[in-house]
């Protein structure tokens, strides 16, 4: 069965009536931006992923696959932005093929904004969505709730207010790729450094007409710094309490072992489609 | 989370619950309150040893998602003369609240001054801790929401170094962390100054393994496990960075040290 | 208001509060005035006010040998400003301060001798009475186990210093976990001394008049041991030995002579009994005198009625 799974939600709202606190999700702090420039848009974010206070991943991507000239930033939920645009990159591949034309940006804007709406705000993503068709280049912001933008450029998440900042004082009309990379890359620098939520490195994605360029890890500025001490343990100083030697023969009366011969190639046999 | 979470962003709990009753009362009439205390984050961290004391903090100031400054020291000479503490023995760090902070640091300050002056001698660290706790403690109903570490030297020259709880209760330690990265920063410390869960390779089979004994540590050593505690806690905790700020207390006095941290 | 009648109710006050001057009989009573009237006389007349004196009056100079008249006349002309607890004479002097100091000169002997080990403190019981229960006169206290304190004056008034000494010294201790420095105990008492008077915003004074009673603060801290004096007009000295009271004055050239540095706390012990015993109008025995200890080890100490004859079997055997 597609879609998702209620069985559950009756049973944890008594629960949490009755104080069992909500599993907490991952969130991506995040800053995340998109601008467009002539011949193509340019999108970028940061890497840091969050768990309430605690730094989840240092290097996340956020820059997500839509189709090869469709890429989305996502923020907010970590587990939504990922299912969501997984979910809609599907879709629109299917949408594609029956189609038999190039997706077009609007449709994953509309396909996005349909699904979130359904869901009224409880799927967290927060997106910004960028690409390439036949109609030209595009930038859309999409919210949980289900509303859209469509403007020359764009910032979502918790750095959104730092990033927007940059884009405010030195935007201009007509940029050239190289412009718009830089002017994209010092947004997100400013998210990274100026909101806690977003931290670690920019990823870059550009989109042309004719060619998409992902620049994972674009700026790196926050490489770790060695440690002034060895942390290794001499062998031994954890104490083993007891141990127990299980043989093969032994295991075997509760599971059956089978050697395989060549993992490559039973591999490979199993995505043929029969 | 997006900009939906950026006003109130550490709180992820769902807005519903069957018995929760309504904000609002059904005549309409809001309550509005107000609360006193923020958090403003970081760490602090001190370690004494045979003959000095070192206390540890990073100097980023929070609220939510935002840096309020990349330098609000949380670390403060006691009893010292002039604006730059000349003199000083005791040290105090304090985080949580740095209003709260900054006031204890200030009534404390001027009671060690004040007790010099009617007692015609600096006072010891011990009995700075004891007033310190009841500093607390008289705002037993309406805390300083800071947890506070004390650090000098004791009668017999020894690193001397005091923890607190926000009502007062203390005791004396070989190390404390404190603030935000408290619970990454503590376990480490626990392995690295006191030995926990290290045993002698080779000393027995078993439960018979024996512990590693904990000894006063050199100053170098601790100097680096601090910079390591603060460097890691940056990495893997948001409030945490910009700065690391040290002071070393010895027979010699208090000497203060200043590293940079990641700002991300 | 007539002199002897200002003289003779200060006389009856102390005889009522200080079971050793006097006892109540009428004939002595009486006698108080007169008994007085050549102390008062001795009073140290500060340099400022003799010539103040000599300028006013200058065929007349006050001598020794002056009258009645001449000593009645000084009186009336304090009196103006002995009403006034905190109006200062012309001469700059506060006389009931300076009269509180005379009160004290009523009071028993009470003697203090600090050594290198330990100081000891000693004052005369004046048994009056045969009836009188002498373990019931109490003129050295405990303030604080490292601190104890003997009185000469208005023995009333030391109860209030030396509570408000005790209290100040437990909240030391609750506050810092560590004791109260003598000295510092000292200055609490002292500036309790001072509260008499209004208070800075004009409000009601607690005191309404200065205290009677001086102390000897013996006590033993992280300096070692030390012996303060602290009188009524909440001045305080350190000393090596003192005596206050009414035999003082001999009882202090004594000790001046006597004392030294390397003094043991036994020799301390006798030089305090001597002392005692050569300015007191009674003869001296284990019952009318009374030591007390402060050392390292057991701080502060009253001697048992045992030790105290062992003390005075010592002294007559020297």
């Amino acid at each position: 069965m597609p879609g998702f799974d209620f069985s559950n939600h009756n049973r944890n709202a008594a629960l949490h009536a009755q104080g069992v606190p909500l599993p907490k999700a991952t969130s991506t702090g995040t800053t995340i931006v998109g601008c467009i420039y002539d011949g193509g848009v340019v999108i970028a974010a940061d890497t840091r992923a969050t768990s309430g206070p605690i730094v989840a991943d240092k290097n996340c991507e956020k820059l997500h696959y839509i189709s090869p000239h469709i890429w989305c930033a996502g923020a907010g939920t970590a587990a939504d932005t990922e299912f969501t645009t997984a979910l809609i990159s599907s879709n629109l591949e299917l949408h594609a093929l029956s189609t038999g034309r190039k997706p077009r940006v609007v449709t994953v804007m509309t396909m996005l904004k349909q699904h979130l709406f359904r869901y009224q705000g409880h799927i967290g993503a927060y997106l910004v969505v960028a690409g390439c068709d036949p109609t030209g280049s595009h930038l859309f912001t999409v919210h949980a709730h289900g509303s859209t933008d469509k403007l020359p450029y764009v910032t979502m998440g918790s750095g959104s207010l730092a990033a927007m900042s940059v884009f405010e004082t030195q935007w201009k009309s007509g940029m050239s790729r190289d412009e718009a990379v830089k002017l994209t890359s010092d947004a997100i620098l400013a998210g990274i450094f100026n909101d806690l939520g977003s931290g670690s490195n920019v990823d870059v994605c550009v989109i042309t007409q004719d060619k998409t360029t992902l620049m994972r890890n674009y700026i790196t500025p926050n490489t770790r710094e060695h440690k002034q001490r060895n942390y290794r343990f001499p062998r031994g100083t954890t104490a083993v309490l007891n141990q127990k030697i299980i043989t093969r023969a032994e295991i075997s009366k509760y599971v059956t072992v089978h050697e395989v011969e060549d993992v490559a190639a039973a591999a490979e046999k199993m995505d043929v489609d029969q | 989370m997006g900009s939906v979470f950026a006003a109130a962003p550490l709180d992820n709990s769902l807005s519903y619950s069957f018995s929760q009753a309504p904000n609002a009362a059904a005549s309409g009439i809001r309550e509005h309150s107000f609360y006193p205390y923020t958090d403003n984050g970081g760490s602090t961290l001190g370690i004494s040893g045979a003959d000095f004391t070192i206390l540890a903090g990073d100097t980023r100031s929070t609220s939510g998602y935002n840096i309020n400054t990349r330098y609000a020291p949380k670390l403060f000479k006691i009893g010292g003369e002039g604006p730059e503490g000349t003199g000083a023995r005791i040290v105090l760090s304090v985080v949580g609240f740095a209003a709260d902070g900054d006031a204890l640091k200030e009534r404390l300050d001027t009671i060690v001054k004040m007790y010099k002056y009617q007692h015609g001698k600096p006072m010891s660290v011990a009995a700075c801790a004891q007033r310190l706790s009841h500093i607390l403690y008289n705002k037993r109903f309406f805390p300083y929401y800071v947890h506070a570490i004390l650090g000098g030297l004791d009668e017999e020259g020894k690193g001397a170094l005091y923890s607190y709880d926000p009502v007062g209760s203390y005791e004396r330690e070989q190390c404390r962390a404190a603030g935000a990265a408290a619970s990454l920063i503590m376990p480490f410390l626990d392995n690295q100054v006191n030995f926990k869960n290290q045993y002698i390779p080779g000393s027995g089979e078993g439960h018979a393994l024996e512990q590693r004994v904990p000894a006063p540590l050199p100053q170098k050593v601790v100097e680096e496990l601090v910079v390591d505690s603060f460097t890691s806690s940056t990495e893997r905790h948001i409030e945490v960075g910009d700065g690391l700020q040290m002071m070393i207390i010895t027979k010699e006095g208090v000497r203060e040290t200043y590293t940079e941290l990641k700002r991300d | 208001m007539s002199v002897v009648e200002v003289v003779r109710r200060g006389g009856r006050d102390i005889d009522c509060l200080d079971p050793g001057r006097g006892g109540g009989t009428s004939s002595q009573a009486n006698a108080v005035p007169t008994q007085l009237v050549p102390e008062l006389e001795t009073l140290p007349t500060p340099p400022s006010l003799q010539t103040a004196l000599k300028n006013r009056n200058p065929r007349s100079t006050p001598s020794n040998a002056s009258s009645s008249y001449q000593l009645a006349k000084m009186f009336i002309a304090r009196s103006e400003y002995d009403r006034g607890i905190n109006t200062f004479s012309p001469e700059g002097r506060l006389f009931q301060v300076e009269y509180s100091l005379e009160a004290i000169k009523l009071g028993s002997t009470a003697i203090g001798v600090a050594t290198s080990a330990g100081v000891i403190l000693g004052v005369e019981k004046r048994v009056t009475s045969t009836l009188l229960e002498t373990s019931s006169v109490e003129k050295i206290v405990e303030i604080d186990r490292h601190i104890g304190c003997a009185m000469s004056g208005l023995q009333a008034d030391a109860r209030s210093m030396i509570e408000h000494a005790r209290v100040e010294s437990q909240n030391h201790a609750f506050n810092y976990a560590e004791r109260l420095r003598v000295e510092s105990c000292t200055q609490a008492i002292c500036d309790l001394a001072l509260r008499f008077g209004e208070g800075a915003e004009g409000e009601e004074s607690i005191m309404s008049r200065p205290f009677g009673v001086a102390l000897l603060i013996a006590g033993f801290d992280e300096d070692g041991p030390s012996l303060y004096h602290a009188e009524p007009s909440g001045t305080f000295y350190r000393y090596d030995a003192k005596a206050i009271g009414s035999g003082s004055e001999g009882a202090q050239a004594e000790l001046q002579n006597e004392f030294h540095k390397s003094l043991t706390l036994p020799e301390a012990e006798v030089l305090v009994l001597k002392t005692l015993k050569q300015v007191m109008e009674e003869k001296l025995d284990s019952k009318n005198v009374q030591l007390a200890s402060v050392t390292k080890d057991i701080g502060f100490r009253i001697y048992g009625d045992e030790e105290m004859e062992g003390v005075v079997a010592r002294l007559e055997s020297n």
